[in-house]
């Protein structure tokens, strides 16, 4: 069989030599030819210029865009198997194990400059810090509509909400972010004293027209990153009772009634910890605690616990829905609970319905319950196909027999990808027990830049 | 002159005889058989060893590789329907490579246009399309003179080609532009330009994003019947569904941000739309037309594979599979394969069972059963391993 390959390869090592031979003069042979008829040569001419110009450009290209010099070079982790010898193979064989080691390789890969370039500028983006820009403006009136005269009627109230964001890369799965929100200027909750917050901008948030560390924390996600552990400062409500159609103030509605449930009771961010269970099922589930009081001394003081689980379904193919419960205990006042409940279906692609309903246990009396439902269209009017609209009531029944009742409308005209106007019309009515019933209507624009 | 005509006959001539030379190498010494079942063979185009990996689907053994040249960058591979001939376009070579299946050999180098990328056959086997996307053209490969015999012009950065399924035409995705290229297969010609849709009136308020860097249309995909075709606009947000009989677009589905593309399910229910701007996959009720399901999926989406009632969606960069569930249009799980890698692109076999998926920085192709969702790497079958095919799949598709 040796002796056979060793014939094979002597016959093709022969073969190939007389096929060099022939073609040389076969070459010569026409280039005699080519002198002789002179015709001949003349009708090829203009097709072998042709070819020629082509080839000429092909090379110019070729200089031009691409990285000609050496091949290239990189580490990679790759797996050997070693056996007690420390001899290694590439495959496993017997008396071996598996390790893992690093190898530099290089390989003929022609770059282009620009795929050079964009190589290096995404590394080093990689290891920077990331900063983004959340700025909005936030403009409403107060229009009076029912009741004694208040403080708020005819008044027109501008509120500017600058968010910083750094983000950082710090180890495998591991990220670092904090959020430093500026908050100037005036809004019509302070006037309007009403239950629940009519601007949600200011909303978990304390003093005001001055510098606000919004969340500062450290995530890291584990077990084939289906557990993600947050620690550090944080807004617990946005890892729980979130909500497709009701859950941002940036683009969506803009009272906080229908962007958080009340009865989650948080009333200020701080110290705190998020664990989310996500196997990208149809289940989720969240366990989180959070100190809602800048006053505390220690981390047993105000502090809220909660527990949710989300599931999410496709009913007759209409399209998603996310159900999700959640139960909240905290030790502000006592040791009071509440539990809530946060849906959003769509019915089709571009509409959705959405409603919350809340009850948390008061400190006297009867427990207060809040309600919310509404619906969010995602077919513009035509000025861009992105922009949303929606229409949301909200109901607040407090234990102590104060009542609002809030039905905001808005639509969020996409300007641009980082600029967004929208436009709100909110009509909200507060009794307070024993007092006179107060209708206020509160029109507002918003500008919302993110870059 | 007469030197100049010397020089050129001399040209022309050495390009003829190396030609002659090379097929006489090729026919006159025979090779050893080394696929007998093209059928079960995947083929694996590794972009940095410059060639052509063929895997057996029984043993998962690598049968052999036919090297292209250095500096060749292979993108995509297919096999012809006859399962004689695998072809590749070399993206740094500009050129066509065609590959004796049985024998594992090259057997043909032809120049086509400039930095070729994805090819399609005609359903015959007659044709060989290679687009070359910064060369804006597709050449056309006659299989039997195994020469291009036209280069069609004029389209803007043409990606996947598409035949009908009677082969009369070819609809090219243009990621430069916003319209569907029709070629008249008879004719080799660029026969209409299909507009898929405008970007809105207030797009002028955005420069950066409608002037900048265009995501246009890059592939278009069938349906079973070879009625409707479906093209997602990475800019304009839709997916645009085309009438092959009029070729005229029918209806414009709103999806998701920056759709890639849209990924046919076997049964012809459903298209799996992946949206990268916004990590979203649409789903798409194809006898409705309309997006049954919006749901949650991972970054830089390469691809979808059908297998066991379910999409796996590939998220490159973060080395998951996304699963779905296609009877429920749920998400359910996802499978992780690597940490630190980065994944390509996949085929299905044949029984609709198996996945075989590359995965470029490791070197390895990835078996996931469908069913079982477990998975078996097979390591060092070539270097950057960009993309798999199976003869008959009915996921071969590349970036």
């Amino acid at each position: 069989m040796v002796y056979m390959k060793v014939a094979i390869n002597y016959f093709d090592q022969i073969m190939k030599m007389s096929l060099a031979l022939l073609r040389h003069i076969l070459i010569s042979f026409v280039v005699a030819m080519g002198a002789l008829f002179p015709a001949y040569a003349q009708d090829n001419t203009e097709q072998l210029l042709l070819k020629v110009e082509s080839l000429e450009k092909r090379l110019s290209e070729l200089e031009t865009t691409a990285v000609l010099s050496d091949p290239e070079t990189r580490v990679k982790k790759v797996e050997v198997y070693v056996d007690d010898n420390g001899i290694e193979y590439p495959r496993e064989t017997a008396g071996t194990k598996k390790i893992v080691t690093y190898q530099r390789e290089r390989v003929y890969r022609r770059q282009t400059i620009n795929e050079k370039i964009e190589e290096a500028l995404d590394d080093a983006a990689d290891k920077s810090v990331r900063v983004g820009v959340d700025a909005a403006i936030i403009l409403q009136g107060v229009q009076q509509e029912s009741g004694n005269k208040q403080k708020a009627d005819r008044n027109v109230y501008q509120l500017a909400s600058t968010d910083l964001f750094f983000t950082a890369g710090l180890a495998q799965y591991t990220m670092f972010f904090a959020d430093i929100v500026a908050l100037s200027g005036t809004q019509p909750d302070a006037d309007i004293n009403g239950i629940t917050s009519i601007n949600g901008y200011s909303a978990r948030l304390i003093n005001q027209n001055d510098l606000n560390l919004r969340e500062a924390w450290l995530m890291t996600e584990l077990f084939n990153q289906q557990l993600s552990l947050t620690l550090g400062h944080l807004d617990l409500t946005n890892y729980f009772d979130l909500n497709a159609a009701a859950n941002d103030e940036t683009s969506q509605f803009l009272s906080d009634a229908l962007v958080n449930n009340p009865a989650l009771g948080l009333s200020e961010n701080g110290a705190g910890m998020a664990l989310v269970y996500d196997p990208k099922s149809s289940f989720v589930f969240r366990v989180g605690y959070q100190q809602s009081n800048s006053q505390a001394t220690n981390l047993s003081d105000s502090l809220f616990q909660l527990y949710e689980i989300g599931y999410k379904v496709n009913p007759f193919d209409t399209g998603e829905g996310n159900y999700r419960a959640w139960y909240r205990r905290d030790n502000t006042n006592g040791n009071l609970s509440a539990y809530g409940v946060s849906v959003d279906q769509k019915i089709i692609s571009s509409i959705t319905l959405f409603g919350r309903y809340g009850s948390a246990e008061a400190v006297t009396g009867p427990r207060d319950k809040y309600f919310s439902a509404g619906i969010q269209l995602s077919a513009g009017l035509g000025f861009n196909p992105e922009d949303t609209w929606g229409v949301g009531y909200s109901r607040s029944d407090l234990g102590s027999n104060d009542e609002e009742n809030l039905l905001e409308s808005y639509y969020n005209l996409r300007i641009a990808d980082k600029l967004q106007l929208s436009f709100h019309l909110t009509y909200i009515t507060e009794e307070v027990a024993g007092a006179e019933k107060v209708g206020y209507l509160v029109p507002g624009t918003r500008l919302q830049a993110s870059f | 002159m007469k030197n100049v005509k010397l020089i050129l006959n001399f040209l022309m001539m050495t390009l003829f005889m190396s030609m002659v030379t090379d097929a006489a190498i090729a026919g006159n010494v025979d090779k050893e058989i080394k696929i007998k079942n093209p059928e079960s063979t995947v083929v694996i185009v590794n972009r940095d060893s410059n060639d052509i990996s063929f895997m057996d689907i029984k043993t998962n053994e690598i049968i052999g590789s036919v090297f292209l040249g250095n500096n060749v960058n292979p993108h995509m591979a297919m096999m012809s329907p006859d399962g004689r001939w695998v072809v590749t376009g070399g993206t740094r070579s500009n050129k066509a490579y065609i590959i004796d299946v049985a024998t594992l050999t090259l057997v043909k180098q032809i120049p086509v246009g400039f930095a070729p990328e994805h090819l399609a056959f005609s359903p015959d086997g007659r044709y060989y399309y290679q687009g070359s996307p910064d060369g804006d053209s597709v050449s056309v490969i006659d299989m039997a003179s195994m020469k291009e015999i036209k280069r069609i012009r004029g389209f803007a950065e043409p990606l996947n080609i598409t035949f009908t399924p009677d082969g009369t035409k070819a609809y090219v995705g243009n990621y430069g532009a916003h319209w569907v290229g029709v070629i008249d297969v008879t004719r080799h010609e660029l026969l209409k330009k299909i507009h898929v849709g405008s970007a809105p009136g207030i797009a002028s308020l955005d420069p950066e994003r409608y002037l900048g860097e265009i995501k246009g249309i890059s592939n278009v995909s069938i349906s079973n019947d070879g009625r409707y075709l479906y093209a997602a606009d990475g800019d304009l947000g839709i997916v645009s569904v085309i009438d092959s009989r009029e070729d005229r677009v029918i209806k414009k589905i709103r999806v998701g941000s920056d759709p890639w593309r849209a990924y046919m399910s076997h049964d012809g229910r459903y298209a799996v739309v992946v949206n990268n701007g916004d990590e979203t996959i649409s789903i798409i009720n194809l006898k409705k037309n309309e997006v049954v399901a919006t749901l949650e999926s991972g970054p830089e989406m390469m691809g979808v594979n059908f297998a066991a009632g379910k999409a796996f969606v590939i998220s490159s960069t973060t080395g998951f599979l996304y699963v779905y569930d296609m009877e429920g249009l749920t998400a359910s799980g996802r499978i992780k394969i690597g940490t630190n890698i980065q994944i390509e692109t996949a085929t299905t076999d044949t029984e609709e069972g198996k996945i075989y998926l590359a995965s470029s920085t490791d070197h390895s192709v990835y078996i996931i059963d469908g069913e079982t969702e477990k998975v078996t790497k097979i390591s060092n079958v070539g270097l950057y391993p960009w993309g798999t095919h199976i003869l008959g799949s009915k996921d071969n598709y590349c970036h």
